[in-house]
Order: structure tokens, then C-alpha cells, then sequence
């Protein structure tokens, strides 16, 4: 053929465009969507223990075992929700199919600050456990908080360029995790545990109600990576059966080891140390109180690397997730588009990695300065989830009577019937309690109030000025008057 | 051996179209079917059913092209541009749903830190296929 050959514009064909554009491929199976799971919730219990001693003292097993009961109600909610309608978004989407768009971004904008709460917390708390390698870490705050933005940066980056993430190191470090965790509590209740040591001390350090209850509201701390079970929804094999057995699988799992972990600590250590030494790295606090020298010096630095690299998962899960969130409410035109908006060359949504990633760099900073930024970090970050799990209670029940006819492969079990409708109890005492915690936290946390109401006021005004802009229609759309 | 169902895994690589002759010709002895297909991998910060034009895009055009390959075989072939985390576990499910008798994959002479690379999608369609790999080397 000639070079200077062009197609002239009878040279034109016509292709029909393919009717079924793209079809996705889900490949995860139980073990996957279980690790993943774990990995998010199992990783809470590096930190949540310290942060519900700080003020549930001698009670912190009664407050775990309390929050650990409507987690089973929370879970149960969410597998319900999941299995009917297995997309991205979690919560926000069961929101915005049972109450709309504006009901679906204020539950997405919640979930999004639990998730920037995750990433800053998780990487607040992984330089004490590595300070067993290096005791500044743990004891200087300006170091450690300043180790704690440069794992957040760096993991922005990493995100930014889009390194690929194998499965494989997920369902590994979950793995030895889960090992680690049993084997330190079976130990734990070989060496430790002590029913009497362990009465007395829950009965003289028991709280005051108040601080009991909010005891129990930030024990529900422990169990917020429920969400990204649900997230990873859209990637997984017959997601309306393996989710629900996963997240089965999950709560049993979680219960055990929570409240042996629990137990096993109180028994190793007085509370006063517990809620102030070791606050910040609870399971390590354990390992160092083990009777037995071999033991000891096995566990001390496993315990440090695995609860660093469990935590900078959970930091990396954190940023994966807000920035999947963000990318799904814009495509729904929820939040601003530049925040969907792709990189051309790395092909991921760089603007909500970056932005996202330096708000948690924003909540990491009152960790130079202030004592209590822990215990603060914890209320926010149960400010922010539990109104995404009202909103998800709320939503089954919501769906249940507008959508009854909505096929449910897994549908709760223990109705109540009002005209002809289905309504799961379980889901109804979930959204009341999480409700009454969520009330008790906003009204005794003058911290998580501001911060938590001011990011929701921030984002109903963001959703307003989107809205609006969306709405108005464009200038070739405008029927010009003729003079 | 009978080729009843084919598939062929496309990337746009200068393979691809001798990969699809070669499947045409394979099928028409049996009467079989050709599917070429396309994976947009996409990164886990984005959700699975993320549309990124320009990449679904570029797969419409790989496989357009080999469309163009197939009819100048006269042969009839369907094509599917899938959306997956991995490309390699995606072939392999798509091979184990549709049931096919053989995954036909063009492949080109890459080096990589100096020695022959066959990269990381086709060790892993050749270790889980579950049902026999050929690979066509340009």
C-alpha cells in the first residue's frame, strides 16, 4: 500500500458497537474476602484495648463484650445488605437504594472520615510497637508522630503510583496474625490468668456509668472494619453466599480472640498501666509481662513486626478505601468529579489519594503537642462509623419496606410484622443502640463533637455547591431569544 | 484433539493477530467458536466497575483489531473486554465459565534484567489453566 494512502470518506465502515461493553471479573473467594476482613477488624485490637482503657479501666472486658454483641447485630445487617446488593460503597450504597442520593452522601461523607480516622490512627500507632527496636519511637512524641506521617506519605505515594498489591502478603500477614494472636492467648491463660487477680481488678478500677458507657462507645472501635468485607463485595465469587459465610466466619473469630486478648491483659498487668504505658500498644504490654524469659524474648520482637506490618496494612486498606468510596460517589456525581478523576499515566484517582491522605496527616498533628490525641482520635474515628452503621441499620430496614419484593439470598432471621412488611429485630436494636452511642459520644466529646459535626456540616456544603452546579444547565441547552 | 471453543487472551502486542489466525484456522476444522478477549486490569484504589475510558478504550481497539483479522479469515468471532485486579486469574476464569478447549496466546521475545521473560500473565494461565495452553511465540 501506498504511504500516501488515506481513507477517503466512502472508505468508512460501519461497526455496531458491542452491546455487552464489559463484563467484570470477580475472583476472590472465602479465605480472601475473610482475610481481608480480618485483617481490618483483627488489627483494631493492636490499638482499641488501650483506648477503651483509658476510660472503661476495670470494665474494659464488660465494654468489649457489650460493643462485641451489637457488632454480631451490625454484622449480621451487613451481610444482608452485601449479599442483595453486592457493589462498592458498603453502607452508602445500601443508603442511597433505600433513601437517595442526599441520604447516600451523608452516610459515604461518615464513612469517609471513619476511613481518614483509620489511616491516621493506624499509623498513629505503629511506631510504639516498633519501639522495641528503637525506644524513641515510643517515648518521644514529636519522633513518633513525625514516623507516623512519613508511613502515611509514604503509603500516598505508593497508592499514587499504583504498585501492585497481592493478595498473597494479605492473606499471609492475616494468617500469622491470627496464629500469633491465639498462640499469645493461650499462653496468656496458661502463664497469666489468674480468675481471682483478674475479679479483683475489674471489681476496685470498676468506672463510673458514664465512663462505662463510653467505654462501650469506643469498645465499637474494635469493630469497624466490617465495612471493608462489604467493599470487597463487588470482587468476590458468588458474593450473595461467601460474604455472609465470611463475615460469619469473621465474628466468631473476632469474639473469640477479642475476648481472650482481653482477658489475658488484665490479668498480665494492673489497669493504671494498661491505660497509660501500654495504651498505645496493649498486645506488646502483654509479651512484656509473660512470665516465662524464652517466651518473652520470642514474642517481644514477633509481636512488634507483626503488629507494624498489620497496622500498615490497616493504614494502606484505609486510603485504598476512602479512595475507592470517593471514586464510586463520583461517579454517582455525589462529590466533586476531580475527585473521581484518574492519573493518565498510573491509571489511579490520584486527587482523593492525596487530599484524603494529607486530612489524615492533619488529624496525626495535635500528636506533637497534646497528651489525650489518642483517646480524641478514637471518638472521631466512632463518630464517624457509627453513623455509617445507623445509616446501614437504617437502610435494611428502609429497604425491607419499600423494596420487599428485592431478592435477599441472605435475609435476617426474627421478624416483626407491620402491615405486611418484614422488619429484622436485630437490625432495629442495632440502629437503636448505635443511635444512643453515637448520641453519648457527640454529647461527651467536646473533641469528636466539633471535629466530626464540622466535617459533616463541610460536607453537605460541598454537596450543595455540586448539586447545584450539576443542575444548571449548560449554555447550549439554553433557548436564546430572538430580538 | 477437537478445538470446539477457543479463546484467545489479546493485549495489542504484534502477536495477537497470528494468534487469531491461528485460532481461526484450528476452529473451522471443527466448526468451533473463537473468543477473543481483552482485561482492562484495574488498580485497587479504584472500584472494579470503574470506567476508565482511555483503557476501555484501547481494549475496544486491540480487539477491533482482531476482529478485522478474523473476518479477513472469514471466521466469526465474539469479543469481551472484562474488567479484573489481575489478568492472569481472570483468563483462567474466563477459560473455566465458557467451558473451552484450548487458550491460544500470542506472546513476543521480551527480555527482562537481561534474560528471556515470559512475564508474570502467562506462567500464570499455563500453571492454572484448566485446559491445555498453546502459545504462539512471534
Amino acid at each position: 500500500m501506498p504511504e500516501s494512502w488515506r481513507p477517503k470518506p466512502g472508505d468508512r465502515i460501519f461497526r455496531p458497537r458491542r452491546i455487552k461493553r464489559f463484563r467484570l471479573r470477580r475472583v476472590l473467594g472465602i479465605p480472601a474476602v475473610f482475610s481481608a476482613g480480618y485483617g481490618n477488624v483483627g488489627s483494631s485490637i493492636y490499638y482499641a484495648l488501650g483506648i477503651v482503657a483509658l476510660v472503661a479501666m476495670g470494665a474494659t472486658p464488660v465494654a468489649l463484650g457489650i460493643a462485641g454483641v451489637l457488632f454480631i447485630f451490625t454484622a449480621l445487617t451487613y451481610a444482608e445488605g452485601t449479599a442483595a446488593l453486592p457493589e462498592a460503597g458498603g453502607s452508602a450504597s445500601f443508603t442511597r437504594h433505600a433513601f437517595g442520593n442526599t441520604a447516600g452522601f451523608i452516610a459515604g461523607w461518615a464513612l469517609m472520615l471513619s476511613y481518614i480516622v483509620t489511616i491516621s490512627i493506624s499509623a498513629f500507632t505503629i511506631p510504639p510497637y516498633l519501639g522495641f527496636f528503637w525506644e524513641p519511637f515510643k517515648t518521644s512524641p514529636i519522633i513518633g508522630t513525625f514516623a507516623s506521617m512519613g508511613i502515611v506519605l509514604f503509603l500516598m505515594v505508593i497508592n499514587v503510583i499504583g504498585i501492585r498489591e497481592t493478595s498473597f502478603i494479605n492473606v499471609g500477614a492475616t494468617l500469622i496474625d491470627i496464629l500469633t494472636q491465639v498462640s499469645l492467648v493461650v499462653i496468656g491463660f496458661v502463664l497469666l490468668f489468674n480468675p481471682t487477680v483478674l475479679i479483683h481488678r475489674i471489681i476496685d478500677n470498676w468506672p463510673s456509668t458514664s465512663n462505662l458507657v463510653l467505654g462501650i462507645a469506643l469498645a465499637t472501635i474494635a469493630y469497624t472494619g466490617i465495612e471493608t468485607m462489604s467493599q470487597m463485595a463487588e470482587e468476590t465469587k458468588k458474593p450473595e453466599k461467601s460474604v455472609p459465610r465470611a463475615m460469619i466466619m469473621m465474628i466468631v473469630a473476632v469474639l473469640v480472640i477479642f475476648a481472650g486478648v482481653s482477658l489475658v491483659s488484665l490479668s498480665a498487668m494492673p489497669v493504671e498501666e494498661l491505660a497509660s504505658e501500654w495504651a498505645r500498644d496493649p498486645v506488646a504490654g502483654i509479651a512484656f509481662y509473660l512470665p516465662v524469659e524464652i517466651i518473652r524474648t520470642i514474642l517481644k520482637p514477633l509481636i512488634a513486626v507483626l503488629a507494624g506490618t498489620i497496622l500498615l496494612i490497616a493504614t494502606n486498606a484505609g486510603i485504598i478505601g476512602v479512595s475507592r468510596l470517593a471514586f464510586s460517589q463520583g461517579a454517582h456525581g455525589l462529590v466533586p468529579s476531580a475527585l473521581s478523576r484518574v492519573h493518565s499515566r498510573f491509571k489511579t484517582p490520584y486527587i482523593s489519594i492525596i487530599v484524603f491522605s494529607l486530612i489524615a496527616i492533619a488529624i496525626l498533628l495535635p500528636g506533637f503537642f497534646a497528651t489525650d490525641v489518642f483517646a480524641n482520635m478514637g471518638a472521631l474515628y466512632a463518630v464517624g462509623s457509627l453513623l455509617a452503621f445507623m445509616f446501614a441499620h437504617a437502610s435494611i430496614i428502609g429497604l425491607r419496606i419499600k423494596k420487599p419484593e428485592m431478592p435477599r439470598p441472605f435475609k435476617l432471621g426474627w421478624n416483626i410484622r407491620i402491615k405486611g412488611r418484614e422488619i429484622p429485630i436485630s437490625s432495629v436494636i442495632g440502629l437503636a443502640s448505635t443511635m444512643t452511642i453515637w448520641v453519648i459520644i457527640l454529647i461527651t466529646q467536646t473533641y469528636s463533637r466539633w471535629v466530626g459535626l464540622g466535617w459533616m456540616v463541610a460536607g453537605l456544603i460541598v454537596y450543595y455547591f455540586v448539586r447545584r452546579r450539576r443542575r444548571k444547565p449548560s449554555e447550549e441547552w439554553q433557548i436564546k431569544r430572538e430580538k | 484433539m477437537e478445538f470446539k471453543k477457543v479463546l484467545v487472551p489479546v493485549v495489542g502486542s504484534e502477536a495477537d493477530g497470528e494468534a487469531m489466525k491461528l485460532a481461526c484456522r484450528l476452529a473451522k476444522k471443527d466448526k468451533g467458536k473463537v473468543w477473543a478477549v481483552s482485561v482492562v486490569a484495574i488498580k485497587r484504589v479504584l472500584p472494579l466497575d470503574a470506567e476508565i475510558d482511555s483503557e476501555i478504550r484501547s481494549a475496544e481497539d486491540v480487539l477491533d483489531s482482531v476482529e478485522s483479522v478474523a473476518e479477513e479469515e472469514d471466521y466469526k468471532v465474539e469479543t469481551d473486554v472484562l474488567q479484573a485486579r489481575e489478568v492472569g486469574p481472570a483468563i483462567v476464569d474466563e477459560a473455566v465459565e465458557r467451558g473451552v478447549d484450548i487458550i491460544l496466546m500470542g506472546i513476543t521475545y521480551k527480555r527482562r534484567f537481561g534474560q528471556f521473560s515470559l512475564g508474570n500473565v502467562v506462567p500464570y494461565v499455563l500453571k492454572n489453566s484448566p485446559c491445555p495452553v498453546m502459545l504462539y511465540q512471534q
